[in-house]
């Protein structure tokens, strides 16, 4: 009888011992980032590039603050929750499913991390110089080379899919992006989409910030 | 008895309810009661020293009766469970009563968005009000929906109506439901849709006239608001 509890009781006290090794000891920040990602990759792919097919944007290498709140706002249904958002209602799941801010932190530092990938152009008709005056007022807030500026809370632009700028033109000027009350910075842009008189100008402008890529940009701007 | 843990909250719920009892404890009687006999036969002629096993065919008719005749009376259970679901099916699926409200049900990778006709009560005009996540409705009133979805297939489940109905892309699938109860409830899309398939967080409000009269008259002048005012600009 007594052997007979020793056993159980050092069969428990294995059970234990097993369990505490494979719950993850203080995993550090990179690690974990890496593991989320595992998620992003179905529709951001695995270098961060995206794919038009799932209207998933290049997200790779952008500043890791921009990520972030863009995360946050995915999070708690600030952006991703308008009626006519199609794509937006995509990316929003993944904010639910990050519940904690820690979390979107890591996968955002490493979303960051991720070499930028050069976009190829998939628009046509756009005319760089006319697009060059039209970028002017927006170099304010993203800066003349559309690197962003985090104390404006600007992303960058320069690597950003041509088509997937386009749409973010016309969400902001239709209010399907950044009219929610809470969304301050959306708040910012919108004006901004509304200076664009039509597709075209929208177009064209995009055409002008697809010649400023090229030069490396480093993660954390 | 699942009403116990979740609420009632449609006109048909409790009909639903019922031919779930009914075919809980039809079943459950019977699965016990085999399990009984099962044990019995176990114990009845457990090893026993100078008896020897026998090897059975099943060929003799007096075997074939451990078969035929529960066969027969699963049959007669079937027709019994069935003669009370086909009235609960026709009323739920098949027949449709007057509609006092039509609303449409929009599924999405991934989520639930509505549209409800505004003041002047129809459809498709420019005073629609459109939500994404929640469905406003009055408690009381006979509701016609018309599902439609973007993409995929998905499955409009309401747990406290007892209402579940796949959304077909490519179809305009109409159905309908009376709320009972006031209260926020949860809707579920029941088809896998994707990666984001268990997230597609809907809640139903059910509220009584006045609240909904209330919801009503500020959601319809926040769109307006939105749509006209100087923030917004051209829409
Ligand atoms: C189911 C597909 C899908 C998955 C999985 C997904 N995304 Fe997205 N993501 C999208 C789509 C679609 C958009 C574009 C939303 C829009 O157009 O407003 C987007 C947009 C974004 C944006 C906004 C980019 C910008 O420039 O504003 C960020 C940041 C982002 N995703 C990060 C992530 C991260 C991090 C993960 C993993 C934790 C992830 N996504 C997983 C589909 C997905
Ligand atoms: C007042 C500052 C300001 C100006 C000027 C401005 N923007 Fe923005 N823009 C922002 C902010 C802030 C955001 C981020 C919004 C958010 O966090 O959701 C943004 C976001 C964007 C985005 C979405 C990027 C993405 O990755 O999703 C695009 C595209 C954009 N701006 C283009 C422009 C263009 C083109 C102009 C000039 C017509 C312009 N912006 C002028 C502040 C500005
Ligand atoms: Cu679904």
């Amino acid at each position: 009888m007594i052997s007979r509890w020793k056993r159980a009781a050092r069969g428990v006290a294995f059970v234990l011992s097993a369990v505490a090794l494979a719950a993850p000891a203080t995993a550090d920040e990179g690690s974990r980032g890496r593991e989320l990602y595992g998620f992003c990759r179905q529709c951001h792919m695995d270098n961060g590039a995206g794919n038009p097919l799932y209207l998933a944007p290049n997200i790779a290498g952008l500043p890791e603050w921009y990520v972030a709140r863009q995360l946050d706002k995915f999070h708690s249904g600030i952006r991703g929750t308008n009626f006519d958002d199609v794509a937006g209602m995509r990316m929003r799941p993944v904010g639910i499913w990050l519940e904690k801010e820690s979390d979107r932190k890591a996968v955002a530092a490493y979303v960051a991390s991720l070499p930028i990938v050069e976009p190829a152009p998939t628009l046509v008709g756009g005319d760089p110089e006319r697009g060059k005056a039209l970028y002017a007022p927006c170099s304010a807030c993203h800066g003349p080379d559309a690197k962003g500026m985090e104390a404006l809370g600007a992303p960058a632009l320069d690597h950003q899919d041509d088509w997937y700028l386009l749409t973010q033109l016309e969400h902001f000027k239709s209010g399907i992006r950044g009219s929610k009350p809470q969304d301050v910075q959306g708040a910012q842009m919108r004006p901004m989409a509304m200076l664009l008189a039509d597709e075209q100008a929208m177009k064209d402008v995009i055409a002008y910030i697809m010649t400023l890529g090229g030069a490396p940009k480093t993660a954390k701007e | 008895m699942i009403e116990r843990f979740l609420p009632v909250a449609s006109t048909y719920a409790g009909d639903i309810d019922f031919v779930f009892d009914l075919i809980f404890w039809t079943v459950g009687f019977w699965f016990l009661l085999a399990q009984g006999v099962f044990f019995w036969l176990l114990v009845r002629f457990r090893k026993r020293d100078g008896v020897r096993a026998q090897y059975v065919t099943g060929e003799l008719k007096s075997e074939k009766r451990f078969i035929t005749i529960p066969h027969a009376l699963v049959l007669v259970c079937d027709v019994f469970i069935v003669f009370f679901a086909i009235r609960v099916w026709y009323d739920v699926k098949q027949h449709l009563p007057e509609a006092q409200q039509t609303v449409r049900v929009v599924a999405q990778q991934w989520a639930w968005s509505f549209v409800q006709p505004g003041p002047d009560g129809r459809l498709d005009t420019a005073d629609d009000i459109k939500t994404v996540d929640e469905l406003h409705v009055q408690v009381g009133t006979t509701y016609h929906f018309q599902l439609v979805s973007r993409d995929v297939v998905h499955s409009f489940s309401v747990p406290v109506f007892r209402l579940k109905q796949d959304v077909i892309p490519g179809r305009v699938i109409t159905g309908w439901f009376e709320p009972t109860r006031t209260g926020t409830f949860d809707i579920q899309c029941a088809e896998i849709c994707g990666i984001g398939h268990g997230y597609m967080p809907g809640r139903i409000v059910i509220e009584t006239a006045e609240q909904h009269a209330a919801w009503m008259a500020s959601h319809s002048n926040r769109e307006i608001a939105a749509a006209s005012g100087p923030a917004a600009g051209g829409r």
